[in-house]
């Protein structure tokens, strides 16, 4: 296991390097860019220029303005931001990402846990009526785009019925949970349930067409001829082998989105997170800052696919041998 | 090379390499190693062995399907290993492979008539009408009905998709024919069926057969000699009715031994003798001979000195320091000298 | 023990009905060992399945007898049938690479089944499990009871299912293919552990199988099924040395054997016909070489002396057919 851990995490560093390596390159090749303007700001004046150029290493050759590159932004963390001048990127990223993890992680348990449960009653149930119908509601789920969700949430919570049902929800925004966790909540509840709602579907989907296949296996057979009980099988052996891919797929969202993934969600409710973080830089051509972002999303892409290709082989012992 | 002999494999060694249990180590396991076998013109040579044995892949390295590790095979007076591949392309019709799975070895998606002809168009033999009459010849001959011609294999049972594989194998006209456990995932009636077919087709076009097998009874009853194989390695060979008569090798004792038999005489049965334990890793072979954890007669010496094929008796080879029933008067069974 | 009377078992497909098992009676008797043999297709996997609730499909209609210890257990609520499974009766399957769950122990699958039919506590479980790996013939027991299936090899994961299967000392044992897939040596070690445990533990068991040379090594008493009909039943020499019917020498008649070599061997002419295609009269009648007009009637059991065949030929008729044919029929 400890072997299959340490290949796993120099495969990750590789891939990272790669990552740094190519938005390192974009940086350079964006058309009607001067790198040097763009590391240094808006109003930079011609000395400012040259001291960027010296800096960073703009006339050298290109490993070693890579080098200088990953410095700035890494070890010194002095790389600031081409739009709010001055405003160092590093700590940008870092005020947004609290925001992100709240909103996502509140998101994953809600749509774990209701995907899961649909995916095994619309399994257990196949055939009869409420089969079809977890899955119709798991298709409109995943075909309805959350910005439009959250529109539509928006518009009945903040708009339409915020005097009546809805008086207990508070304008878009963000309260952080050492202010008033209570607030926390309440704020990131509609996000919550818009995210989730597309994931649920997805899962509960996928589960069930696992649970099918393994109520088929050899193994689901040797478990009835021992007597054992169609809900312990169900649970206990055809779920727990179909968990296994849904691990893995959880693990790459969850990766994906805490780096940022859900930034239609973030515009949609005002929440200040990587994702709007990106959008808005994007919008600007912020390169300093768009280098920050996804260099932090690749980081947790694939920090979560490691971490998923570990979690796999401890829950599939068969993997652990790898040859 | 003796006209009389069409394969000749010399010391052929396959082996596969992939990533070791430790951190930055390769392990390297023999499936082939080192077998030296030949095959004389209009005989069938049936190979017999566990599943682990390698058989498999030393059909595959005999037609040149993979290449070898090391070794030589000669067939037809051509030394086949020291050819690249384009040279090797024109001597492939001359020998053909008919493979196991009738359901996994037959393209889903072609007709069966264009299975059995892609071969005689890939070489370019003869114009499209001749083909398709050569394609409808065949399937008469190995017993289908050339109107299916336009159906899928999936249309067809198991017997019937291995006489198509039968048939495609047929179709350039080769001089042989290596058999990879043709009829192992058929049922016994239609398992008699395609053997009685392909003892008709090597009378008709005087074909030369390696037939391999896991069980015992078939390769018996096919074959006119037997080679034994056993983690990589042939661990006996010679004449069929002579081999089951009187086995020399422990290995081969035993196997016959445990073969279940109709008890429909009242012949007395073999005594049963029982190997134990599992066929070992074939990246961490055992020193010496590679049977000695399980022979039930190793010794001392057969843990470090490896025992060579040699001939015991004309046409009988065996590797082993303490090959069983050498005085032909002997019982199987009995403890030899 | 168990007494199976005219079970019928067809599926409604939407080519029609498929007729799997077609009236199939037999009994097996306390320490005996029933071989059912039979080609792909006969139907003979199908009976036992059904007979314990292992069928699934609601297309399935199961009609007939089967008495397990003088209850009638076809029909029986899954509940209660599930007390029987693994309890009183125990099943080994084809395959042992995909027979166990791949992610728990060898162990928690085997104290699994004991604690659901006992009450005993997991520690005690758990040594009962210690104890029937070594009792198969495992190696060391105490470590491998922790391991996970794809740590075994074939034959050892097929040896950890059968003490999976006896772990409730069942007075029968259903093993469906239990060595198909193995090596013909680790075929060997599997059946007389087999053998042993029957006697040791005093069951029944009920085998399953294509192979003629199993059913000669192990089988007191022999069916023979075809197209989902028995077509012959009776003591096992009986069977193989004088067999009944045409399908029977068929059978017997297409094994290669020492003394076949260079001759063709008997072959049963035609294919194995379709379940949908099923004959009226008798299922075989088409591939007959001796086939008579009565032939268009299905035949039913007869015989004496506990030999018995689904087959219109007369005694005299055989007699004639044997001798004019030899070996090759009989």
């Amino acid at each position: 296991m400890t072997t299959y851990i340490i290949r796993r995490l120099i495969s990750a560093v590789l891939v990272l390097f790669s990552i740094s390596v190519m938005v390192f390159l974009i940086f350079f090749a964006t058309p009607g860019v001067n790198p040097a303007a763009r590391i240094a700001g808006r109003s930079a004046t011609p000395q400012i220029l040259a001291q960027v150029s010296k800096e960073f290493g703009l006339n050298r050759p290109l490993p070693i303005r890579y080098a200088l590159m990953m410095y700035h932004l890494f070890i010194k963390q002095d790389l600031t931001s081409y739009v709010n001048i001055g405003d160092k990127v590093v700590p940008q990223i870092t005020a947004a990402a609290p925001v992100t993890l709240s909103l996502i992680l509140g998101a994953a348990i809600i749509w774990m846990f209701v995907g899961v449960l649909g995916g095994l009653i619309a399994a257990a149930n196949r055939g009869k009526f409420i089969d079809p119908l977890i899955m119709f509601f798991g298709i409109a789920a995943v075909s309805v785009p959350a910005y439009w969700l959250g529109e539509v949430v928006n518009y009945f919570t903040q708009d339409r019925l915020h005097t009546s049902v809805f008086s207990w929800v508070p304008a878009l925004g963000y309260v952080s949970p050492t202010t008033n966790p209570w607030q926390w909540a309440v704020h990131l509840f509609f996000p919550w349930i818009t995210l989730a709602a597309l994931y649920a579907g997805i899962y509960a989907r996928v589960l069930r067409g696992e649970l099918i296949n393994a109520m088929n296996e050899d193994y689901v057979r040797t478990a009835r001829a021992k007597g054992l009980s169609e809900r312990r099988i169900l649970l206990r052996h055809a779920l727990r082998c179909s968990l296994i891919s849904i691990v893995s797929l959880f693990g790459l969202d969850f990766g994906a989105l805490i780096g940022g993934a859900a930034l239609l969600v973030e515009v949609v409710f005002g929440l200040p997170g990587v994702g709007l973080l990106t959008y808005n830089s994007l919008l600007n051509l912020d390169l300093p800052v768009i280098m920050g972002c996804v260099m932090y999303g690749a980081f947790f892409v694939v920090l979560a696919s490691a971490v998923v290709d570990v979690l796999y082989a401890y829950l599939d012992p068969r993997v652990r041998v790898v040859r | 090379m003796t006209d009389d002999i069409l394969l000749r494999a010399t010391d052929v060694v396959k082996s596969f390499s992939s990533r070791g249990k430790k951190l930055g180590t390769r392990s390297v396991a023999q499936a082939v190693n080192g077998v030296s076998l030949e095959v004389r013109r209009g005989e069938t040579l049936g190979i017999v062995g566990e599943s682990g044995c390698g058989k498999s892949t030393l059909a595959r390295c005999l037609v040149q399907l993979l290449p070898v590790t090391s070794g030589t095979v000669e067939f037809n007076g051509t030394v086949l290993t020291d050819l690249s591949r384009r040279q090797l392309r024109p001597h492939r019709r001359n020998m053909q492979l008919v493979f196991q799975d009738p359901y996994a070895s037959l393209n889903p998606r072609r007709t069966v008539g264009d299975i059995v002809a892609d071969p005689m168009r890939i070489n370019k033999v003869g114009s499209e009408a001749e083909i398709k009459d050569r394609v409808e010849k065949l399937f008469v001959t190995v017993g289908l009905d050339p109107s299916y011609l336009r159906r899928y294999p999936h249309e067809f049972s198991g017997g019937q998709r291995q006489r198509i594989g039968i048939a495609r194998s047929l179709s350039l006209n080769p001089l042989l024919v290596v058999a990879d456990e043709p009829v192992s995932a058929l049922d016994v009636s239609v398992q008699a069926q395609v053997l009685n077919l392909m003892a008709d087709l090597q009378e008709e076009f005087s074909l030369t057969y390696v037939f391999i097998a896991h069980d015992l009874g078939v390769v018996r009853h096919v074959s006119d000699r037997v080679g034994v194989m056993y983690l990589g390695e042939i661990v006996e060979l010679g004449d069929a009715d002579d081999l089951y008569d009187k086995p020399h090798h422990p290995y081969t004792e035993a196997l016959l031994s445990v073969v279940p038999e109709l008890n429909d005489t009242d012949a007395p049965r073999r005594e049963r003798i029982l190997i134990s334990g599992d066929v070992p890793d074939p990246s961490d072979r055992p020193t010496g001979c590679c049977f000695h954890p399980r022979c039930p007669i190793a010794t001392e010496r057969c843990t470090t000195d490896k025992p060579e094929l040699v001939t015991i008796s004309p046409g009988r080879q065996v590797a082993c320091h303490y090959p069983r029933n050498v005085n032909s008067s002997a019982q199987p069974g009995t403890v030899s000298p | 023990m168990l007494s199976v009377h005219d079970l019928k078992v067809s599926f409604a497909t939407r080519q029609g009905e498929v007729r799997a098992v077609d009236g199939l009676s037999l009994e097996v008797g306390q320490r005996e060992v029933l071989g059912i043999v039979g080609e792909s297709g006969s139907g003979k996997s199908v009976a036992m399945y059904s007979m314990l609730g292992l069928v699934r499909d609601a297309n399935a209609s199961i009609t007939g007898s089967v008495r397990f210890e003088g209850k009638e257990i076809l029909g029986l609520a899954d509940k209660d049938m599930q007390s029987i499974r693994g309890g009183d009766i125990g099943m080994i399957f084809q395959d042992p690479m995909t027979a166990l769950t791949p992610v728990y122990t060898v162990g928690w699958q085997i104290v699994e089944q004991i604690r659901a039919h006992t009450d005993m506590t997991k520690p005690q479980a758990k040594e009962r499990a210690i104890e029937l790996l070594a009792e198969v013939g495992i190696p060391d027991p105490r470590t491998r009871v922790n391991h996970y299936p794809h740590e075994f090899s074939g034959g050892m994961r097929q040896r950890v299912v059968i003490a999976m299967a006896l772990s409730c000392n069942p007075k029968l044992l259903i093993a469906d293919e239990p060595t198909t897939a193995l090596d013909v040596t680790t075929q060997a070690q599997i059946l007389s552990l087999m053998s042993r445990l029957q006697e040791t533990h005093g069951s029944s068991i009920v085998i399953i199988t294509h192979d003629m040379g199993v059913i000669a090594e192990m089988a007191h008493r022999v069916v023979v099924m075809y197209a989902g009909r028995p077509a012959e039943i009776g003591p096992e020499i009986d069977v193989v040395r004088s067999p009944r019917h045409p399908y029977t020498w068929g059978l017997l008649g297409a094994v290669p054997r020492a003394g076949t070599r260079s001759q063709r061997l008997a072959t049963i002419p035609g294919n194995a016909i379709s379940p949908l295609d099923v004959p009226v009269g008798c299922a075989f009648a088409p591939r007959c070489e001796y086939r008579m007009a009565i032939c268009v009637e299905r035949p039913l059991m007869k015989g004496a002396d506990g030999h018995q065949d689904a087959c219109w030929l007369s005694d005299e008729q055989r007699i004639t057919i044997r001798s004019s044919v030899g070996r090759g029929t009989s």
